[in-house]
């Protein structure tokens, strides 16, 4: 599904990834772990087609398309969904209106008939449902004033009603008490079929034990370093990443 | 030797004047009016008055040369069919209507229906003839025509089909009243003086919406419009401005409201048309407990100018003012913001509120703002603000990371951060219409 090679990414000059390979199948759970600074983020948000970062070198490939020619909203529109690690806050728009513009817009684009109100209050309800989210909050404006822990369910709420193919989790985890993080991993585990694929960037194992990964890399000084099963996340989690730092030097 | 300085705008005056000797000619037997002497009185003192230039303090970013530049005929009837009123209709509102072509009342297109109990709704000179409220009305007209402001001058020279409107004490008006002005170019350019006198009296509740509108946004026209409310104790009023003129139009705007005890003035205006547009909002507070809303949105592109200026003298104790002013400004257009508050020394325990706050999308874009609030009192609640900014990128990266193009994503903020401001108006089909002008303005 998702093809990275040697992919190179600078920011004002700096360069901060410096040459990731990655390789998503469909189905699969990749775990991103790493210490702060470490590039994970440029990776998601790169992902995503922020434009202020600057492609040096390398390919990103997403179901057979070259995914560094599309804009940031097309990818959305092709099934690409990146929970944000800061969710924005937008006075003056309702989460329920925002969700109805954005779907019928994807849908729009997918060849899908755009829903009507009615059938968007049901769909919205139901999914709010499932992150447990309180129905009010679909009427108050977008993150406005929500707790840290309510942004990021909304975030697991967009991605439930935008169903994307390939979801970006940019450590949603972190901040969330042990009850909201239970309810995050709940969605996207119920998201989770055969046909999609997650990448979840985390700076915590803890997550990883509500999210099963497939995968798990460790991304250090903007290169992949360590690559294995859900094991090493443990490993990590063990030894720190002094560990993998001192196993560097090593080399 | 004569060292009168030259008076810039002496050749528009001149016009003036012979524009006001045809205008006289053709009025035949209405001459002997005695709003026609008040008319003579007007040209007269305009020969004396000077329009306002940039020294001028309080035109300093609004320059009116461009406004009395065109040599402004009459105005001509245009063709108005009713569905041109139609489609200014506020879906699920009824009204009491009244279409104005060109700045001349049409009465086939109106269409006031039956109006509650001593609720009177008739043209100035009407009134005058009547007598019931000659002295206020005269006493306003004179104010026009003898003060101290050209345009206010040069509305009263041409006066013609102004209003009058009265609300008698304890009748609550439940229909808005809607002057509709459509001002399709039918000889350009032309000259427009519409006035109003309101006359709304103890605790007498009244909505009025006042909209200028012309779909196909040419010809030159010259809107200089003069509103007087007089609000009686306790009395409820509510003020609606939606314009939308012609890009090639100029409006200068000037309502001056009289509150007494415990009244409540509320102003929704909403400036998305015209070349160049002044609005003068001013409130004087007569007594104590009033409650003053100012609440303004302007959407100017292109090379539009739109200058608010409101005043607020709290000069009782008691008094509340809320104002809020929300602009978005792109292309190489310019906003202006003058907002004066005065709190006086006797003015114990006011509670007065100003915020004026900008998105500049452009860099040809300029927005000037000046919020200023004279306090003499020190029992007082008082806070004023202005900003100015731009979209925040991380916003529409986040719209757009959900799927909405860059276009959609920049109209749903714009449309966010005015909603504070449209949020206030209570009648909802005039909300929905105002929001889908803006959308309509936002995509244009």
């Amino acid at each position: 599904m998702l093809k990275i090679k040697d992919l190179r990414v600078a920011i004002e000059g700096k360069e901060i990834l410096k040459g990731i390979n990655l390789d998503v199948k469909a189905g699969e759970v990749h775990a991103i772990m790493g210490p702060n600074g470490s590039g994970k983020s440029t990776l998601a948000k790169v992902l995503a087609g922020r434009e202020e970062y600057e492609v040096t070198g390398g390919s990103i490939e997403y179901r057979n398309e070259d995914l560094l020619e599309l804009e940031v909203d097309e990818r959305a529109r092709e099934g690409i969904f990146l929970a944000f690690q800061y969710p924005v806050e937008i006075p003056g728009v309702t989460t329920a209106s925002f969700l109805k513009h954005t779907l019928n817009s994807v849908r729009k684009a997918r060849g899908e008939e755009e829903l009507d109100a009615f059938e968007m209050l049901k769909l919205l309800k139901e999914k709010a449902k499932l992150v447990e989210m309180n129905q009010k909050l679909l009427s108050r404006s977008l993150n406005d004033g929500f707790s840290g822990g309510e942004k990021k369910r909304n975030e697991v709420l967009q991605m439930a009603v935008l169903n994307p193919t390939l979801a970006v989790l940019d450590e949603t985890d972190s901040g969330l008490d042990i009850d909201a993080l239970r309810i995050v991993s709940e969605g996207v585990n119920r998201l989770k079929n055969e046909d999609n694929a997650f990448i979840v960037i985390t700076h915590y194992q803890r997550l990883l034990n509500h999210i099963v990964p497939d995968h798990v890399h460790v991304l250090f000084e903007g290169r992949i370093v360590k690559s294995g099963d859900k094991t090493l996340a443990h490993e990590l989690e063990e030894k720190g990443y002094d560990w993998i730092k001192e196993e560097l030097a090593t080399v | 030797m004569n060292t009168v300085a030259q008076d810039r705008f002496a050749t528009t005056k001149a016009h003036f004047k012979q524009l006001f000797e045809q205008f006289e000619q053709g009025l035949n037997g209405q001459k002997a009016h005695p709003i026609h002497k008040l008319r003579r009185t007007a040209i007269q003192r305009l020969e004396d008055l000077q329009f306002p230039g940039r020294k001028n303090e309080d035109w300093k970013y609004t320059p009116v040369t461009r406004v009395l530049q065109p040599a402004y005929k009459s105005a001509a009837l245009a063709n108005l069919t009713s569905a041109d009123v139609e489609a200014h209709l506020f879906e699920g509102l009824d009204v009491h209507l009244l279409v104005f072509n060109n700045g001349k009342l049409d009465q086939t297109l109106s269409n006031i229906g039956e109006l509650p109990e001593g609720v009177e709704i008739s043209t100035i000179a009407t009134a005058l003839d009547k007598g019931t409220h000659k002295e206020k009305i005269e006493g306003v007209l004179k104010g026009w025509a003898e003060g101290k402001d050209a345009f206010a001058a040069l509305n009263m020279s041409f006066a013609d089909n102004g209003l009058f409107i009265y609300v008698p004490a304890n009748v609550q008006v439940e229909k808005p009243i809607y002057l509709l002005h459509l001002n399709l170019t039918a000889s350009s350019p032309f000259l427009n003086n519409p006035q109003r006198i309101i006359l709304a009296e103890r605790s007498s509740n009244c909505t009025i919406i006042e909209r200028y509108s012309n779909e196909n946004s040419n010809g030159t026209y010259f809107t200089n419009a003069m509103t007087h409310i007089d609000l009686g104790a306790n009395a409820f009023f509510t003020h609606y401005k939606l314009q939308q003129e012609s890009l090639e139009s100029f409006q200068v705007n000037q309502v001056d409201v009289l509150q007494e005890r415990d009244s409540t003035y509320t102003s929704h205006a909403i400036d998305l048309g015209g070349r160049l547009v002044r609005n003068n909002l001013r409130t004087h507070l007569k007594n104590s407990g009033t409650l003053t809303n100012f609440y303004g949105v302007y959407l100017a592109k292109g090379e539009q100018h739109l200058d608010n200026q409101t005043f607020i003298d709290h000069a009782f104790p008691h008094c509340n003012s809320n104002e809020l002013y929300k602009g978005v400004i792109d292309d190489k257009a310019r906003g202006v913001f003058n907002g004066k508050v005065i709190v006086r020394q006797d003015a114990q325990k006011t509670n007065a509120f100003q915020q004026n706050s900008n998105l500049v999308l452009s860099d040809k874009a300029v927005m000037d703002t000046k919020p200023q609030l004279e306090i003499f009192a020190d029992d007082v609640k008082c806070s004023h603000g202005a900003t100015i900014g731009q979209l925040d990128e991380e916003s529409i990266f986040y719209l757009r990371s959900r799927g909405l193009n860059k276009e959609a994503a920049r109209s749903l903020l714009q449309q966010a951060f005015l909603k504070e401001v449209i949020e206030n108006m209570d009648i909802e089909p005039i909300r929905e219409v105002v929001e889908s002008m803006i959308t309509k303005k936002f995509e244009s």
